[in-house]
């Protein structure tokens, strides 16, 4: 018989609902509301460190060896064929000579960390921050490369790691959507709601698009013909009413939880447009965000919003820019300047709010984008796709602070020392999350699905990256 | 290391299958190991065997043997089968069941009050025979089949747009109960079945064979757009290859056969060996080296006449629409007031093009975009004066590129009240004959530099042009300084019509921006500032595979010189309101007689009689090729009863014959293979009726699966399916028939403490309904469902806000929701929000979620809203004032019962609430009862199968 009755009872309930038969095990996985609110799929497998990220998505490919990872071999060859063997390149009609690096690096902080003058505000965090100089990842096109980032693979549709981390470990607060996406009000990313899917997890589990204006979600507003008394009243009826059908299935918690649901509904009508409120900040915050300035305003009041949404318990925040920004074909150098310029004050002054909070102690802050960016041009001033080598940063919620980790290549062509997957950066954050990748696992193509796959990946944490 | 405890058995229990089942609900704490490969015993792997029917000693009362089976286990915890539910209950279950929507008030009231005991065959077979049938269970097959009308992989996500021919195929073979042997064959290898060539007369046998093997083509296949260096684009090709095989191994077999591809499968029998020899079966239609793209695996095979028919009809409305159009145009242009003309190109001449027109703006020092655009060629990015007008080519790869003007303008008019605008005829949103259609039409004002941080502040003001309605605008795009600036207008981007811009001074350093449909300006518009226009030419954007065809590009600006010049305007307006009026109205009526090309099929052949080589791929990866395959069959499921185990590959009139030889292996009578189909296909049909199938993994039948809760059940009806041909409406009368499914949802003490999950069916599973029957229950519910039976989806756009929602004004909004698109990256919100599936490989389990956005949109979405209007309406045509009347109709419509006491008073009571809230008026009435309704809506007991 079953060895663990209370357990068993109590998530057959769940299975009633989730799958009218309740195969125990899927049930279990599959399970009721929990992103707004009640529990985790999966209670922590691990002593947690942090409870939340927010995810600073650079669309396009930052280019690691202009930004984070100093290569003065590169400038040393300017203009001269590369020396460095063969180059796996995505345009290859359009390579040319090593391109050098225009800006210069500067150490940074107690720690000495060098970053190009382009970020000045990173280099402020240097001491809070680990910075990832020898990843890799699995393809040079940018949408695969994208999954590879949120979803582990590079398959469409898959869930992404909000989602994963989501149904880990459920939310904080059942009035806001815990899986929140801040994107660009010029547009939708590259690959757009993909971005945010839950893929094959339940529904419950996907990314909320919080959108500037009046109804920040879909649905939201009572629609303006309703008076509120009518719709006080309809609320009633439907308690009533639901109530009455879920007596004669006392047993059935998913009948209950979409009585409580509308209640929940109610109260996100209030508590979105609190939480996107900037009106109580004060003049400081406000501009050490940036919002005083025309080019950092937009980018600024995103970071500001996602401070706010983890304060109110939000468990998984992501800011996305529109297109693919950092992609930087040609004019490498031109458009570095002016991202740089509207994204580097803002992230910074995330991670010192979030310290000054003492909320960065549980939170992750991660900077990284698709992969990186080759050290020969393109065309005459543009640089192409590299996935052997990009850099990512990393703050907060039990990582390093002041560390540098791994290394490329003379050029920054090739993650060479102590080199991180992104299967292995994905282990390593959700073990800060307190969760075990190999555990986090959801049926799906007739086998434990999970967000590192490490039968394929080999995914392991990088004990090095934490304090 | 092993997850530890219980949540460990559990996932020990997935990756693994021991331990726990429906029927065992022992869980083992044991296995932390893999668990050893004995393929040569496992259960799915043997042929059919029938069992014998437990004798349960009242034959009576379980008379069926669905029954017997589960009796004989519910009896050994001292649990029975429930009793009967009501006749409404019951009717309700059945009519979603079988054809995914409600049942009429009048076929309940007549199922109620038919006493005679042919009552519930009768009921039954009236689903059966009904077309909505196979509309329902048509989406099931295609749930598992992977269907899309997408085709994925790149954020393009491009269109399929003769993949609706498959799926009508796959409904019309449900409502004839094609037997399912026959059905998988033809979606094999119908092409080599029936030995059609291109040219050969058809007929309708013929067709559906064609149409059937659109199923080898459901995965997610991007090669249509591969931009990348030719190992990239090798993997993007295999990756169609390679999915294929996934939905065939998940669909069929209940395998996941992708495992294999690296390695030998951790868990299954399956070899990396057996992996490319099966994909050596496909290979010939899927060659690496000798590619198709998706746009050109289609033929033309339409029946006698068709095709003669549909010519004459196209020209003749080609040409009246052309008539039409050129009337219009011809009187806006004699009759509108023209402004002074700064610029005007008629693209006549070819040879001209590069005097008007540039790929670098004005003042620019170099060119838009990499690669920039290039005039009069052919291959995007390019500009091409073709036919007298313009074809904005567009060449894939990323990035922004522009075509400009070489002339500069002053967008800053001196006073106020002046203008300057630019026009242009869209003539097509997409090139002639190929490309999909153009999402946006992009262009650009006061391009003066690409250049990302160049000195000169503001310009570059991307319109971008919105077939759906408002056209965003931004400033100075590209690059990271672009700034939306919101939308103007509200007309979408059609054929056929004149788009532009118009800027007006207002004020000093005040100008606004306005969106001109034949040449009036619409409402909606923008400020912008005199930094915002700097001087600079105007332009078309590449962007995202968009391509489009344009004409009669017209710069002007007003006139200072004619005091009666703004009178002359207002006339114009007038009069052009009346015209316009007449001329949609034709549009529309000309648009709804026209129909695509007949006769395209989206099909899969082999690419020649003679296969090519096929290699094993070392660790998967196409630069290191292992060696050859041959296509041979995989040990763990071969025959051992005597008759030969691997069918040679046949003689077929076309392709290879390695489709048919796979096609009748994996039905040949008798064998493990044909066993493993059935059993994978009646547990599907189960997990409909129960939630979860007699395999809790209906993807997994392989050893790392879940075992059968009831594996004798499963077996005989596997047995059954077979022996009664294939046939699922056979299946459908033998579940429908047992108790199982007739009985009660009511819970009782002794079952919930014996078998709280149910596992053993001790009551009939309550369930939500999925967001297909919730959507299409809504729309039947006010008598507003449709009638289309197949044809062209149902576009779903993503619309200015961002939902992606059908537009309600286009005639077959109200269509059932299998013919809605079905695009991988566009669900519709309302229906995503109930779980239905963005289609990655296929689906064989919807997930059930429960969350506050589904109520949200219960409460708030103009979706629902307008669907308790409509019930509101119907309640008033057949009830009149009649209060009681309407709610307990309001309750039988929606929920299949008249209400109870206390719901008829809580609903009375409310009534008389919303009259209050209401008061005063003059739509109160309308509101009180669309309110009622749409509360029905949102009722469990509408959202639930009892």
């Amino acid at each position: 018989m079953n060895p663990s009755p209370n357990p068993y009872s109590r998530r057959a309930f769940l299975g009633h609902s989730a799958g009218g038969l309740g195969a125990l095990a899927l049930a279990q996985l599959l399970g009721p509301a929990r992103a707004f609110g009640s529990g985790p799929a999966i209670p922590g497998h691990l002593r947690p460190r942090a409870k939340a990220v927010i995810s600073l998505f650079q669309h396009g490919g930052p280019s690691q060896m202009d930004l984070f990872d100093y290569k003065p071999a590169l400038n040393r060859f300017h203009g001269k064929p590369y020396p460095g063997g063969n180059l796996e390149i995505h345009f290859d009609k359009q390579a040319g000579n090593v391109l050098g690096a225009p800006y210069a690096f500067h150490p940074h902080g107690q720690c000495g960390m060098e970053l190009s003058e382009l970020l000045p505000h990173t280099g402020s965090i240097a001491d809070d921050i680990t910075l990832v100089r020898s990843m890799n990842t699995g393809s040079v096109d940018h949408e695969s490369a994208l999954r590879i980032l949120h979803t582990g693979r590079f398959l469409a549709g898959l869930p992404t790691m909000g989602a994963w981390i989501l149904y880990g470990l459920g939310s904080e607060n059942e009035n806001l959507p815990a899986y929140v996406v801040l994107s660009d009000p010029g547009g939708l990313p590259v690959d757009g709601e993909r971005n945010w899917s839950s893929g094959f997890l339940p529904a419950v589990y996907q990314g909320t698009p919080f959108r500037s204006g009046d109804s920040p979600v879909f649905h939201l507003q009572t629609p303006s013909q309703v008076p509120s008394q009518a719709r006080i009243n309809q609320l009633a009826l439907l308690k009533e009413l639901n109530l009455h059908q879920a007596a004669r299935y006392a047993e059935n918690t998913e009948l209950a939880a979409r009585i409580a649901n509308f209640e929940t509904a109610a109260r996100m009508q209030s508590a979105v447009p609190e939480a996107l409120d900037l009106s109580g900040e004060s003049a400081v915050t406000k501009k050490m965000y940036g919002l005083d300035n025309p080019v950092t305003e937009e980018y600024g009041r995103r970071c500001l919003l996602a401070r706010r949404l983890v304060e109110r318990g939000v468990r998984f925040v992501q800011l996305f820019l529109s297109g693919q920004p950092w992609d930087t074909h040609d004019k490498n150098a031109e458009r570095l300047k002016g991202l740089c310029a509207r994204t580097d004050q803002p992230s910074a002054a995330l991670v010192k709010d979030l310290k000054a909070r003492g909320m960065l102690d549980s939170t992750v802050v991660l900077w990284t984008g698709e992969f990186g960016r080759l050290p020969v041009s393109q065309g005459k001033d543009g640089r192409d796709h590299n996935r052997h080598a990009f850099s990512l940063w990393a703050a907060g919620g039990g990582f390093k602070a002041g560390y540098v980790h791994g290394a490329t290549d003379e050029f920054g062509y090739e993650s060479v020392q102590d080199v991180v997957s992104v299967s292995d950066f994905h282990a390593t954050l959700l073990h800060t999350l307190g969760l075990d990748h190999r555990a986090l696992t959801f049926p799906h193509e007739g086998r434990a699905s999970s967000l590192t796959d490490v039968e394929v990946t080999g995914a392991k944490i990088v004990p090095a990256l934490l304090a | 290391m092993p997850p530890k405890g219980w949540l460990g058995v559990i996932a020990i229990v997935l990756v693994y299958g021991h331990g726990f089942s429906r029927a065992d609900s022992e869980i083992s704490p044991s296995p932390t190991k893999k668990p050893p490969i004995s393929a040569g015993s496992h259960w799915a792997f043997q042929p059919l065997k029938r069992p014998p029917v437990p004798d349960t000693g009242t034959p009576s009362a379980t008379a069926n043997p669905i029954d017997r089976f589960l009796a004989a286990r519910l009896a050994s915890q001292g649990l029975a089968l429930g009793p009967e539910a009501d006749r409404p209950t019951l009717i309700r279950r059945v009519s979603f069941l079988l054809t995914g929507l409600p049942p009429t008030p009048g076929q309940i009231t007549a199922f109620v009050r038919d006493r005679d005991p042919g009552a519930w065959n009768r009921m039954v077979e009236s689903y059966l025979a009904s077309p909505h049938y196979g509309e329902r269970w048509a989406k099931h097959w295609l749930d598992a089949a992977g269907y899309a009308d997408s085709n994925g992989y790149f954020s393009a996500d491009s269109d399929r747009p003769l993949a609706y021919r498959y799926r009508d195929y796959v409904i019309r073979s449900h409502n004839r109960d094609l037997p399912f042997d026959q059905f998988v064959r033809q979606q094999l290898a119908g092409d080599e079945s029936c030995g059609w060539k291109p040219g050969q007369p058809v007929t309708p046998e013929i067709i559906e064979s064609l149409e059937a093997t659109h199923y080898l083509r459901n995965g997610q296949d991007g090669s249509g757009e591969s931009d990348g260096n030719p190992d990239e684009v090798r993997t993007d090709r295999y990756y169609a290859l390679e999915s294929t095989m996934q939905i065939m191994g998940s669909s069929l077999l209940g395998l996941t056969v992708q495992c294999a591809k690296c390695h030998d499968h951790k868990f299954e029998p399956i070899t990396q060996k057996d992996y490319y020899s099966f994909q050596s079966f496909l290979y010939p239609a899927f060659p690496i080296e000798k590619w198709s793209k998706p746009n050109d695996r289609v033929v033309y095979a339409s029946l006698p006449g068709e095709l003669e028919t549909w010519e004459r009809t196209e020209q003749r409305l080609q040409a009246e629409q052309k008539v039409l159009r050129e009337d219009f145009h011809v009187w806006v242009a004699a009759h509108q007031p023209r402004g002074k003309v700064l610029f005007a190109d008629r693209f006549d001449d070819p040879a001209a093009l590069a005097s008007h027109w540039s790929n670098t703006a004005p003042g620019d020092d170099a060119p838009g975009g990499t690669p920039p655009v290039t005039l009069n060629v052919e291959q995007g990015p390019a500009a091409r004066i073709r036919d007298g007008a313009l074809d904005i080519i567009e060449g894939g790869g990323s990035g922004d590129r522009w075509l400009s003007t070489v002339q500069s303008f002053d967008w800053r008019p001196a006073r106020t009240g002046e203008w300057i605008q630019v026009t242009f005829d869209l003539v097509a949103s997409r090139l002639t004959g190929k490309g999909t259609h153009a999402e946006r039409i992009g262009y650009f004002i006061a391009t003066h530099d690409f250049n990302n941080n160049s000195p000169v502040e503001g310009g570059n003001i991307l319109v971008d042009g919105n077939p759906g309605g408002a056209s965003s605008v931004q400033v100075d795009y590209p690059g990271t300084d672009a700034k939306g600036r919101g939308a103007i207008g509200i007309s979408g981007y059609k054929a056929g019509r004149n788009y532009g811009v118009r800027v007006t001074r207002k004020d000093r350093d005040k100008l606004t921006l306005e969106h001109v449909v034949d040449g009036v300006a619409e409402s909606g518009t923008i400020e912008l500032k005199d930094a915002d226009l700097p001087p600079g030419g105007f332009g078309f954007e590449y962007c995202c595979g968009r391509s489009f065809i344009v004409d009669n590009v017209l710069v002007e600006a007003s006139r200072d010189d004619d005091p009666e010049w703004a009178a002359k305007v207002s006339e114009f307006r007038t009069a052009l309101e009346e015209r316009r009026k007449t001329f949609e109205q034709r549009e529309k009526e000309i648009a709804s007689q026209r129909s695509p090309k007949p006769g395209g099929i989206a099909w899969v052949t082999d690419a020649s009689a003679e296969a090519p080589e096929v290699r094993m791929l070392k660790r998967g990866n196409h630069k290191t090729p292992g060696d050859p395959v041959e296509p041979t069959f995989p040990a763990f499921l071969r025959r051992t009863d005597g008759v030969t185990g691997t069918p040679g590959i046949p003689k077929t009139p076309v392709g290879t014959g390695r489709r048919t030889a796979w096609a009748a292996w994996v039905t040949d009578p008798g064998s493990p293979q044909a066993g493993l189909l059935a059993r994978v296909t009646v547990n599907r049909v189960w997990q409909r009726y129960f939630g979860v199938g007699i395999v809790a993994t209906p993807d997994n039948f392989g050893l790392s699966g879940a075992r059968p809760s009831n594996p004798e059940l499963l077996e005989w009806l596997a047995a059954e399916f077979v022996d009664s041909g294939w046939s699922l409406k056979s299946l459908h009368r033998t579940l429908l028939q047992s108790a199982a499914f007739r009985q009660s949802s009511a819970p009782h003490d002794p079952g919930l403490a014996r078998d709280p999950a149910d596992i053993m069916l001790w009551r009939f599973p309550l369930r939500r309904l999925d967001a297909e029957a919730i959507r299409d229950a809504m729309l039947a519910s006010g008598e507003r469902l449709g009638t289309k039976t197949g044809g062209p989806y149902v576009p779903t756009p993503r619309d200015g806000s961002g939902e992606v929602a059908v537009d309600e004004s286009q005639p077959e909004a109200f269509s059932r929701s299998i013919f809605l698109q079905q695009r991988r990256t566009q669900v519709p919100t309302f229906m995503g929000n109930f779980d239905a599936p963005s289609m990655v490989f296929n689906c064989t389990r919807r997930a059930d979620t429960t969350m506050p956005l589904q109520s949200l949109s219960l409460l708030n979405s103009t979706f629902v809203l307008r669907r308790g209007e409509d019930l509101a309406g119907r309640l008033h045509r057949e009830c009149g004032e009649d209060i009681l009347a309407r709610v307990r109709r309001g309750y039988v419509i929606t929920t299949g019962r008249e209400p109870d006491p206390v719901e008829t008073s809580a609903m009375l009571r409310f009534i008389e609430t919303q009259r209050q809230a209401y008061a005063g008026r003059a739509d109160a009435a309308q509101r009180v009862w669309s309110d009622f309704s749409q509360s029905l809506f949102a009722l469990n007991s509408f959202l639930y199968l009892e």
